[in-house]
């Protein structure tokens, strides 16, 4: 018979907290892109039309720039960012190509419903050198998704429009159900864009890119009503350790 | 926009299957979803030409042949002369009127008509204005048709500041506000240009005499118009998006044509005022260019042959683009209509090389902040900035969704207050949470201003384990906490009184902000505990319904039963226990036993637990628990 004044205490478990699943992934991606060699840049969420449209060539009569898409403060003088694009025109002002900048954060747009939150998360970037086509673009966004979902994953490239690059494209993963779902949109950057920044558009070419994070990690964790992310509820964060 | 598959593969030579066109349209970037025979296309908002047959037609030129069998009117047309001013001809710049006298109203339409009303479900109006509608759907032009005999008077086209009810041909009543582009009859606004019509001069079921306006506006003066005063319109969908300023003779020979094929025209006259001409891209041939920025090797023939099946025109060394395609000015755009003709998908990859960059990680601090906090059970939220709060230095939004949250958060802890309380209210005992974000205010001084700021807040237990159960959080147990990140800062917490809060809970709670800047690189130095998640989290969702707890206490004489029982209980998964913890240990070593008590959260995600349901699985732990030897529940055999 086993000593039984051997005492074995029951193991303490501390409960640990976890870090948001929304920061999570948004980190998760800007670490992949910093391993690629890009740098991460900041910019300010209160932003001016100038930055958030103008220099992008988002021309005034384009719809994003009405008051049912966009949040405007301080008497229509700013806006919030309606993307975090206008971070990296204000990089591209800083330093001459080559560049490689990402940037991550919270965006503002008037929707409200199960799948639009008025804010969420984007994670854009732009590659600006010489000779950057088309095809480059591809190489990146493949190397990208099969990063988040696996070497495995079908991706399909789809013609789009933005009006800040030229040409554009969406992107489609296959999921498991067959369905193609859309994950994120990129393009060659216009040249009107790497001109209004003072980039030499006959020498140089770039490349861009934007995720929506709240939807990737909506697929990624199979959350159907983006509002979850937000409440704030126990149960639903001690879920993502 | 809906368009029938039936009606493209009418005009193609190698009737393709409906899903081969699919793929093809996908392959040109126009999304869409099919149902039944109806392709339900999404245009990108560049591509207002392909907003009709004909415009899908011409973009399917570069797989297919087609063969139009849209006859025109081709004879010589009258002048019309129409007392007609257009005074801002920098919106309007091409305007064309045609006016058109029938014998009788026709009563059957043929085939291309009725299917296009029949299986688009498309309600129908009055002769006229039904040929526009369908000529619309056929050409992308909108055409507007005026009954001719309620044009008398002074005519005019005007972009002017207006306050003023106008009913339009749908019978809604709309207030025009600000500026807008309308027709004006005597003075009087007749029509909503681009968007629709008016009641009083509209066409029909017995009007004879038509006078039709098709006309090119600037999308600029159109855009907004439709949502401003909530009108559905297939005009004003196309005109914001750009239609061709060249069509219009085209389009009204059509019209006509279809008129005829339907009633005797006992007259007909047409007049056009063009004030200026479009401005026209000549893009020099560099097949080298369009190579470049793709990264594909096509020979000079192979790039010309792709842009003249979609209408371009070469002249001499230029490409022209058609007067459809105003999207169309650079090189970049071109590499794009020739990437889509190859296909995106057909464009190999070509290895990336991006320069390793040398900047540090200027967010290294905040994570190992994260980290600590993770290490001592807080949780990371995030909320959304705006609040209905009236600090002075609030930022104001012009526009806000919820006119109760009109203002940007100044602090971020009464987000967590409202967190905190959210949870409470379902049952959890211990709640601690941060939030890390920027925070935006005014100051009087110097203006707009930007924080970066860390809040936590705590109440209720200490953690849900036997050591910490009984403790309550404190400031006590803040500032040990933070004394191991901030050694040398003194720390101010506050203690939220609940006096005026939305409940019964006595916790103390205790919250304190920071600026992050207050961290240094010392923070660096903490050996964090907490990983992050590792592999696949699949999410199971959250329930609403409320929780029982049950606790159950057993006593150990055979202290080797402790890891045992301990094992089997924390490892016991049932779909309606959500949670199990161990909150009591203690040695009776006079006695010589060992107290230990479990707790049990019970919750349902469908229903309220009654207590039988929650009496069976409680019995059954009670049971299994049985099967190690030398325990016992006290009060229970």
């Amino acid at each position: 018979m086993p000593d039984h004044k051997d005492i074995a205490p029951p193991e303490l478990i501390k409960d640990r907290g976890s870090l948001h699943p929304i920061n999570h992934m948004k980190d998760s991606i800007m670490s992949l892109l910093v391993s690629f060699g890009f740098e991460i840049v900041d910019g300010p969420e209160i932003e001016t039309e100038e930055f958030n449209f103008d220099m992008l060539n988002i021309k005034k009569s384009h719809p994003a720039r009405q008051m049912h898409d966009t949040f405007y403060v301080e008497n229509k003088s700013y806006l919030l960012r309606t993307h975090t694009s206008p971070v990296q025109i204000r990089g591209m002002l800083k330093k001459k190509p080559p560049l490689a900048f990402i940037s991550g954060g919270k965006v503002y747009r008037k929707d409200d419903d199960a799948t639009h939150l008025p804010m969420f998360h984007q994670v854009e970037g732009i590659y600006v050198d010489k000779d950057i086509s088309f095809a480059h673009l591809k190489d990146l966004i493949y190397k990208i998704i099969y990063s988040l979902f696996g070497n495995n994953v079908e991706l399909r490239f789809r013609p789009s429009y933005f009006p800040f690059t030229e040409p554009s494209a969406e992107v489609d993963i296959l999921s498991n159900e067959g369905k193609w779902l859309e994950i994120l949109g990129c393009g060659l950057v216009n040249p009107i864009v790497l001109e209004n920044c003072n980039i030499d558009s006959n020498k140089y070419s770039g490349l861009a890119f934007g995720l929506g994070i709240e939807r990737i990690a909506m697929l990624k964790y199979g959350v159907t009503d983006i509002r979850d992310f937000y409440k704030a509820n126990l149960d639903f964060l001690r879920q993502f350790k | 926009m809906k368009i029938l598959y039936s009606h493209l593969v009418e005009h193609i030579q190698e009737k393709p299957s409906i899903q081969k066109l699919s793929e093809n349209l996908f392959q040109l970037g126009h999304e869409h979803e099919i149902e039944g025979d109806i392709f339900d296309m999404e245009f990108t908002p560049n591509r207002g030409d392909c907003l009709s047959l004909n415009g899908l037609l011409r973009d399917l030129a570069v797989f297919y042949t087609i063969n139009s069998n849209q006859k025109i009117y081709t004879k010589e047309i009258d002048q019309l002369s129409i007392d007609f001013e257009n005074l801002a001809d920098d919106i309007c710049t091409h305007i064309t009127f045609l006016k058109l006298e029938i014998s009788d109203i026709p009563e059957q339409y043929n085939d291309s008509m009725n299917k296009y009303f029949k299986d688009l479900d498309i309600s129908k109006n009055n002769f006229f204005t039904d040929v526009s509608n369908y000529l619309s759907y056929e050409t992308g032009q909108p055409t507007h048709c005026y009954d001719e005999s309620k044009i008398k008077g002074k005519f005019t086209f005007e972009e002017i500041n207006i306050s003023n009810e106008f009913e339009t041909l749908f019978n809604k009543k709309i207030n025009l506000s600000k500026k807008n582009a309308v027709f004006l009859l005597d003075g009087e606004v007749i029509n909503l240009a681009g968007v629709i019509g008016g009641k009083n001069t509209a066409c029909s079921s017995t009007t004879k005499t038509v006078l039709v306006e098709c006309a090119y506006f600037r999308p600029e003066a159109i855009i907004g118009k439709s949502v401003r005063y909530d009108i559905k319109s297939e005009a004003a969908h196309k005109f914001e998006r750009g239609v061709d300023p060249e069509c219009h003779d085209e389009v009204l020979r059509r019209f006509i044509k279809i008129v005829s094929d339907h009633a005797n025209i006992k007259s007909m006259s047409i007049v056009s005022h063009k004030a200026r001409n479009r401005p026209i891209y000549k893009i020099p041939i560099s097949v080298n260019k369009i190579n470049q920025i793709i990264g594909l090797n096509l020979s000079k023939k192979e790039y010309l042959g792709y842009l003249v099946k979609l209408g371009f025109i070469i002249e001499g060394n230029s490409i022209i683009p058609p007067s459809y395609r105003a999207d169309i000015q650079t090189n970049n755009d071109l590499a794009e209509e020739v990437a889509r003709v190859v296909g995106y998908n057909n464009i190999e990859r070509l290895n990336i090389n991006i320069p390793k960059n040398t900047e540090v990680n200027r967010y290294e601090i905040e994570n190992k902040i994260k980290y600590f906090l993770l290490d001592h059970g807080f949780y990371e939220v995030i909320n959304s900035p705006f609040v209905g709060s009236i600090s002075k230095k609030a930022i104001k939004v012009d526009n806000p969704l919820d006119s109760n949250r009109e203002y940007l958060r100044t602090n971020i802890t009464n987000s967590l207050l409202d967190n905190l309380l959210y949870n409470e209210k379902r049952q959890q005992d211990s709640v601690k949470l941060f939030e890390i974000s920027d925070i935006y205010y005014s100051d009087s001084d110097n203006g707009q201003q930007k924080k970066r700021m860390l809040s936590i807040i705590a109440s209720g237990k200490v953690g849900l384990n036997y050591e910490d159960f009984s403790k309550k959080i404190n400031e006590q147990y803040l500032v040990e906490i933070f004394h191991k990140i901030l050694p040398n800062h003194d720390l101010v917490f506050h203690k939220i009184s609940r006096d005026n809060l939305d409940t019964k809970i006595k916790n103390e709670i205790i919250s304190f902000e920071i600026d992050i800047k207050n961290f240094s690189t010392d923070t660096l130095l903490y050996k964090e505990i907490s990983r992050p998640p590792k592999g696949f989290i699949q999410y199971s969702p959250i329930s609403e319904q409320p929780s029982s707890i049950k606790d159950i206490s057993f006593l150990i004489k055979d202290y080797s039963k402790t890891r045992d029982l301990q094992d089997l209980l924390l490892s016991y998964t049932n779909e309606i226990v959500k949670q199990v913890y161990i909150f009591d240990y203690f040695v009776n070593e006079k006695r010589g036993e060992i107290k230990i008590g479990f707790r049990f959260i019970f919750q349902s995600k469908i229903t309220t637990l009654t207590t039988d349901e929650i009496d069976i699985v409680y019995n059954e732990i009670v049971e299994i628990s049985h099967g190690i030897k030398g325990i016992m529940i006290p009060g229970i055999k």
